[in-house]
């Protein structure tokens, strides 16, 4: 039978927070992939699973929705997803509607609403473990009379908590669903609602559904965080411990991780003959892409934290408390959660920005997202203030910690007079509202929040292996050659195609204060911003004589360029748009060349700008 | 605690002051909304989240100047809405101002929902 061969299509579908994810990654394990659903940027979580007699589902993770008239783009994906209106993605032969059993009658309008579509369903009631200490009663034996469909107590973020669901998965009936035409869908009309209504009050009543008891602590807390003071002051404090302890916890292993790569350059040049290849390896490879890999501590540190934050349910409550404030420059509190990811990278955060139904409040999340302090850029800030500013205590901060903190300030705050600036000519506007539902707390959860965690690890380290590496090896050679004159007095480097390359682009760098390395280092920094810290490796490296090949970038930085001139490459990538795949995203999610062309445009201009008045305004002073 | 009899006038879920419980009577119609706002789709997520007659709910907290955006507690979920929303919705008071703590306590809720 061809069930063996082709794997069976299973899709979870759930409101937003129902543990849908937690369930999904119950179900699969490690073995996912994410990707994009084709022609659209939606995320899409598939998975496979190998049932007991050996037959292989594929698992499919569905954005949340509350219903299946959609008002934002993952909603809709939804929608097409279970009505096989995708190309390459068939209707499923199996859907699993998650419920949250503590918010019982949220989930289970949307289970009668799918049910409707006539796909071989089960019901795999979540949560069961907060439900029963919260005194919610479900009768689930009733439940499944009452829908005519299986339903299977889970508790997903426990082990083995989902094996009734996985036994109930694996021993549907297969063989029946495979070829079924598409299932019928219209809009819901007004009178289907009051239907789903009085069915879904008819069912509760039913299955004896008594709500959660107030969760005594999760009040408390909430009446300060959603306190209008309160709130913003515990935002406040936990954006800053957050960023503070991404530099303070992260610098043992990155020492450690330097370290490494230094013996292991210092190894290689000692056991290779002097010529080429060594070169390449020492200079190009381990120098260039070994600078980059060193910030591996910090940006894991960064998604640890998002991710926390993200599963503990508090995000919602922070864009709540900034909703007012951030109306004032035309954004939405939603726009809020993609603008945080934007600091761990602009790329997940300019697609979180599909969670925000309307297109203008959208639009200016996106164009603002690259002004938040990705995680790329930490390289070169770190090198910089580690180079230039004394590490000193102020109080019970660190000096460096401070300006640093400065820095993702300086980002927000341009973000924000941007945003500003989008609203006075974006004319009339839709409005669009708020309702954003807030989650019960709850504790991250550790083996979730791992495989979060080796997901971005994977990214980061394949962008390692692939383009930065690439680019390093690129720059090595054109650095390289073509080889000086035999009586040049000056570093090699200064006669190959970069030195020639640099030297014209210092032209147009060097009234912001840029030296000819700089201006090398920016070109394949176009390509991704860690990049340049990497090039900035491979220049110096082959600029330098000798003997002191193996030298550090920070000692150089700090003997060889002024405080203005690092000041000045600082506010330069404050702004500056140095990240391909960035536009290429916004390409993308906006379908045109219109947008990423307008941002590259106004990003390359504010950068020019500020890095000029910082680099004149730091000279006069210092 | 203060507690009034039972108001039977209707009045917008916007009105409702922090701790103030009441039970949802049904949707306004349009008239309520911003006028750029897209009044079918807001109505029926709305009702999706669950603010249909007969659904008891609860104000947690509303900002200051005004109280937008303000949380409400409706089918044991919990939501943020802007008074735009929230005038959309009509209520019929049962409690004013409970004291946040005062709300757990099991005879209020049996009080409420009588």
């Amino acid at each position: 039978m061809d069930a063996t061969v082709t794997p069976l299509r299973v899709a979870l579908v759930g409101v937003p927070n129902c543990g849908k994810t937690a369930l999904f990654n119950r179900l699969t394990g490690s073995r996912q992939k994410v990707a994009n659903y084709p022609g659209v940027t939606v995320e899409r979580r598939e998975g496979e699973r190998v049932a007991a007699d050996g037959r292989v589902l594929r698992v499919l993770d569905l954005p949340g929705t509350y219903s299946l008239n959609p008002t934002t783009l993952d909603e809709a994906i939804t929608r097409d997803v279970l009505l096989g209106r995708l190309v390459d993605a068939p209707s499923p032969e199996l859907v699993v509607c998650v419920v949250d059993a503590v918010h019982l009658p949220i989930g289970l309008r949307l289970v009668l609403e799918v049910k409707r579509l006539g796909l071989p369903m089960v019901l795999a009631l979540n949560r069961m473990d907060v439900a029963k200490r919260r005194g919610v009663k479900i009768d689930a034996a009733r439940l499944a009379q009452e829908l005519g469909v299986a339903v299977l107590p889970t508790v997903a973020v426990r082990r083995g908590g989902a094996d009734t669901l996985i036994d109930a998965i694996e021993s549907a009936k297969w063989a029946g669903h495979r070829g079924l035409s598409s299932p019928a869908w219209q809009e819901t009309t007004a009178e289907d609602a009051e239907q789903f209504q009085s069915d879904l009050r008819g069912i509760l009543a039913a299955v004896g559904y008594a709500p959660p008891a107030d969760n005594d602590l999760g009040k408390r807390v909430d009446v300060v965080l959603l306190h209008p003071l309160g709130g913003l002051l515990v935002l406040a404090v936990i954006m800053f411990l957050m960023f503070q302890a991404v530099f303070s916890w992260a610098e043992a292993p990155m020492d450690l991780i330097e370290r490494a790569m230094a013996a292991l350059g210092a190894w290689v040049g000692a056991h290779l003959p002097a010529g080429a290849l060594s070169s390449l390896l020492v200079n190009g490879v381990i120098a260039g892409a070994g600078s980059v890999l060193v910030f591996l501590p910090q940006i894991i540190l960064l998604f640890f934290f998002i991710l926390a934050l993200e599963d503990s349910g508090y995000l919602p409550r922070a864009a709540y408390v900034l909703d007012r404030w951030m109306g004032f420059v035309g954004l939405s509190g939603r726009a809020f959660i993609p603008l945080l990811s934007s600091h761990a990278c602009a790329i997940p955060g300019i697609m979180a920005a599909r969670t925000i139904p309307n297109w203008r409040d959208r639009l200016t999340t996106i164009m603002i997202a690259p002004l938040m302090t990705c995680s790329a850029r930490i390289p070169v800030y770190t090198l910089l203030i580690s180079a230039m500013i004394p590490n000193r205590a102020i109080g019970w901060f660190n000096l460096r910690g401070l300006i640093m903190f400065g820095l993702y300030v300086g980002g927000i705050l341009s973000a924000l007079l941007v945003a500003f600036v989008m609203k006075q000519f974006a004319g009339k506007r839709q409005y669009s509202p708020l309702m954003l539902e807030l989650p019960d707390f709850q504790w991250p959860h550790g083996g979730n929040l791992l495989l979060g965690l080796w997901e971005r690890v994977k990214i980061f380290m394949n962008r390692v292996g692939g383009i930065i590496l690439a680019l390093m090896i690129v720059l090595w050679f054109l650095s390289t050659y073509p080889a000086p004159p035999l009586d040049a007095t000056g570093p090699a480097i200064q006669y190959s195609f970069a030195g020639k390359l640099g030297a014209l682009l210092e032209h147009v760098f060097r009234p912001i204060g840029f030296n000819w390395q700089i201006s090398i280092a920016l070109v394949p920094g176009l390509a991704a911003r860690e990049v340049a810290v990497g090039a900035l490796g491979t220049v110096y490296a082959m600029s330098a004589a000798g003997d002191d090949l193996s030298s550090q970038l920070q000692p150089v930085i700090a003997s060889g360029w002024s405080l203005a001139t690092a000041c000045s490459l600082i506010a330069w990538y404050v702004f500056a748009p140095q990240c391909l795949s960035t536009l290429a995203v916004v390409k993308r999610e906006t379908n045109s060349w219109r947008y990423p062309l307008i941002m590259a445009g106004y990003l390359f201009a504010l950068a020019y700008i500020a890095a000029f008045i910082t680099y004149r305004v730091v000279a006069a002073w210092a | 605690m203060k507690s009034t009899d039972l108001n039977s006038t209707s009045l917008p879920l916007a009105e409702l002051r922090r701790g103030d419980v009441a039970l949802v009577t049904g949707l306004a119609n349009n008239s309520v909304l911003p006028q750029n706002a897209n009044d079918a789709a807001l109505l029926s997520r709305l009702r999706d989240l669950g603010f249909t007659a007969g659904a008891r709910c609860e104000v947690m907290a509303r900002m200051w100047l005004g109280g937008d955006p303000l949380v409400v507690r409706v089918g044991g979920s919990t939501f943020a809405l802007r008074r735009a929303e929230a005038s959309a919705v009509c209520v019929q008071r049962l409690q004013e101002q409970v004291r946040p703590s005062a709300a757990l306590e099991p005879k209020d809720a049996s009080a409420a929902t009588a």
